[in-house]
């Protein structure tokens, strides 16, 4: 059953453009850059929240741009369609002067979020690759298919083989977004010719693959899923259990007695 | 190379946090409301008392347009209290004096009081997306000035309270009764509790072991910034140690898993907050 907190707010959730919002989403925008600095492997891409912020922000820029052109005009100081005293151009500098701080804090953390992730995706590539392209054709898993190919058939044999295909663009790329997945497919390819023009031509033929997995060990590195994370309680309890054969995640259960708690919670494949 | 910083917020960005805090300011001069990314700006009325973000409250300071309202806790008589928490009282010997409670969490002082009553909990926000949003330091009004302290409330030091001290201290020192006296309590305070912190890393072992964590109410997000690197390293490398204990027990885990025994039928919550 709906809680009556719950219908308050569908009510009051459904319009985006109200000053209200802009402080919440830039909350959010905030938190969503500490946890993914935080932690090692990719966070879900936040696409509406993007959207939201990308589009406030170019509003904002305009505004900005507005503004400036507006002082620097000669007509703007002696407004003759008033009689109150001209506006200061100490004023408007300052006006200025804090528009242009808000924006730049915003750029920071947004420069600063994608940066972060660029630096994940890049450090863990062909595990991203596999990822997406995994969840987009469950059928196929990406390393069974791999070895079968690489023991079937000689063809398959250059290190630009082993990249998976780009997901099908329909498809939900989570946890990347379109963006993402493009600038990471490119950039794997490139590595891939790279290796393959620099070295890997000299190897056999069966050494040749990126996704090697010969003797049960692959080659793919993922994010270390176990290291520690520092953990904001907000909520008096909350609990978390990931079952331990799951063997990615760590399996958490905190009981907060008091909120604000800032557990460290070790890790637990 | 796409990103040189290590995992996790560094001091310098945490400063960035801190500059998010709401602070209360005395404008000294009249201002239009402006709409900002991070939410709209009051109009400033001069002498009306405006509630901005820390960084903007220091924009305006430098340039003597507006005097900043120091924190309640930013006073001497407080810090003294909160230190002789820190070091005089038995029960905070290792631990940390308390942080200021969260919205619906009940003061220190009527904690023991209304332990066994429900405590009600906080109205959470919503997200244009529907998800639960409970706001949190430095989006709580933890360095606003007030008139009035509702008695039994003793001084607690805020999530930022190094970050915001300093930067008043630096910036605004004239405004903040005794600043010098401030400085000096500040600095003892700081080194009290890293004392502490160091003398807590005995206690990571627990961190290492799965399922283990270690509770860190009321550090500061410096001192945790701070410290981030080495217990991280710390509790890492312990972990490698055990790595062959924890992986007995995880087998085990999951052979209990497997017959059933394992409690399985307990909720998610998406409350949780790295």
């Amino acid at each position: 059953m709906m809680d009556i907190d719950d219908i308050l707010a569908s009510v009051d959730r459904t319009d985006t453009s109200t000053p209200e919002s802009t402080a919440l989403d830039h909350q959010l925008l905030t938190r969503f850059w500490v946890a993914e600095r935080g932690v090692s492997e990719l966070l879900p891409w936040p696409a509406a929240l993007m959207e939201r912020i990308l589009d406030r922000l170019r509003l904002q820029i305009e505004t900005i741009e507005d503004l400036a052109s507006a002082s620097s005009d000669p007509m703007y100081t002696t407004n003759p369609n008033t009689n109150a005293p001209p506006t200061p151009a100490t004023t408007t500098n300052l006006k200025l002067s804090i528009l242009q701080t808000d924006l730049s804090r915003t750029q920071y953390l947004l420069r600063s979020l994608l940066r972060q992730r660029l630096s994940k995706l890049t450090k863990h590539s062909m595990h991203y690759l596999q990822l997406i392209s995994s969840s987009s054709s469950p059928t196929q898993h990406p390393s069974s298919q791999s070895q079968s190919q690489s023991s079937s058939s000689e063809a398959h044999q250059e290190p630009i083989d082993s990249v998976p295909a780009p997901p099908d663009p329909a498809a939900d790329p989570s946890p990347l977004s379109r963006q993402e997945v493009s600038f990471l497919h490119a950039h794997q390819t490139l590595l891939a010719n790279h290796h393959g023009a620099s070295f890997l031509s000299s190897f056999p033929p069966q050494l040749r693959r990126l996704d090697d997995n010969a003797g049960g060990t692959s080659m793919v590195q993922g994010p270390e899923g176990r290291e520690v994370v520092f953990v904001r309680c907000v909520v008096e309890e909350v609990r978390v259990v990931v079952p331990p054969g799951m063997g990615w995640r760590w399996r958490l259960r905190a009981r907060c007695l008091g909120w604000g708690m800032f557990g460290r919670l070790g890790g637990r494949g | 190379m796409a990103f040189p910083l290590p995992r996790g917020i560094t001091p310098p960005e945490i400063s960035f946090l801190a500059e998010m805090e709401m602070v209360t300011v005395l404008p000294r001069q009249r201002l239009d409301g402006l709409e900002l990314l991070g939410g709209s700006l009051p109009t400033l009325l001069p002498p009306r008392r405006t509630t901005l973000p820390l960084w903007l409250a220091l924009l305006l300071k430098r340039q003597r347009r507006a005097n900043i309202l120091p924190p309640p806790w930013l006073h001497p008589e407080s810090l003294e209290l909160i230190l002789e928490i820190e070091t005089q009282n038995d029960e905070y010997q290792h631990a940390f004096s308390p942080p200021p409670p969260l919205p619906g969490q009940p003061t220190l002082a009527h904690r023991d009081r209304d332990r066994d009553r429900a405590v009600a909990a906080p109205v959470p926000r919503y997200t244009p997306d529907g998800d639960k949003y409970y706001p949190t330091p430095p989006f709580l009004p933890q360095n606003v000035a007030r008139d009035h302290i509702p008695p039994g409330e003793p001084p607690a030091l805020p999530f930022h309270w190094l970050e915001v001290g300093t930067m008043l201290l630096d910036a605004a020192s004239d405004d903040l009764v005794e600043p010098d006296q401030t400085r000096r309590l500040l600095k003892e305070l700081r080194e009290v509790r890293t004392a502490k912190i160091r003398s807590g890393v005995e206690v990571l072992d627990a961190a290492a072991v799965g399922g283990g964590g270690v509770a860190l109410t009321g550090v500061g997000a410096m001192e945790v910034g701070e410290g981030r690197g080495f217990i991280a390293g710390v509790v890492d490398g312990l972990r490698r140690i055990g790595a062959s204990k924890e992986q007995a027990r995880r087998e085990e885990l999951a052979e209990e898993m497997a017959n059933g025994g394992y409690d399985a039928s307990q909720d998610y919550e998406d409350d949780m907050e790295f």
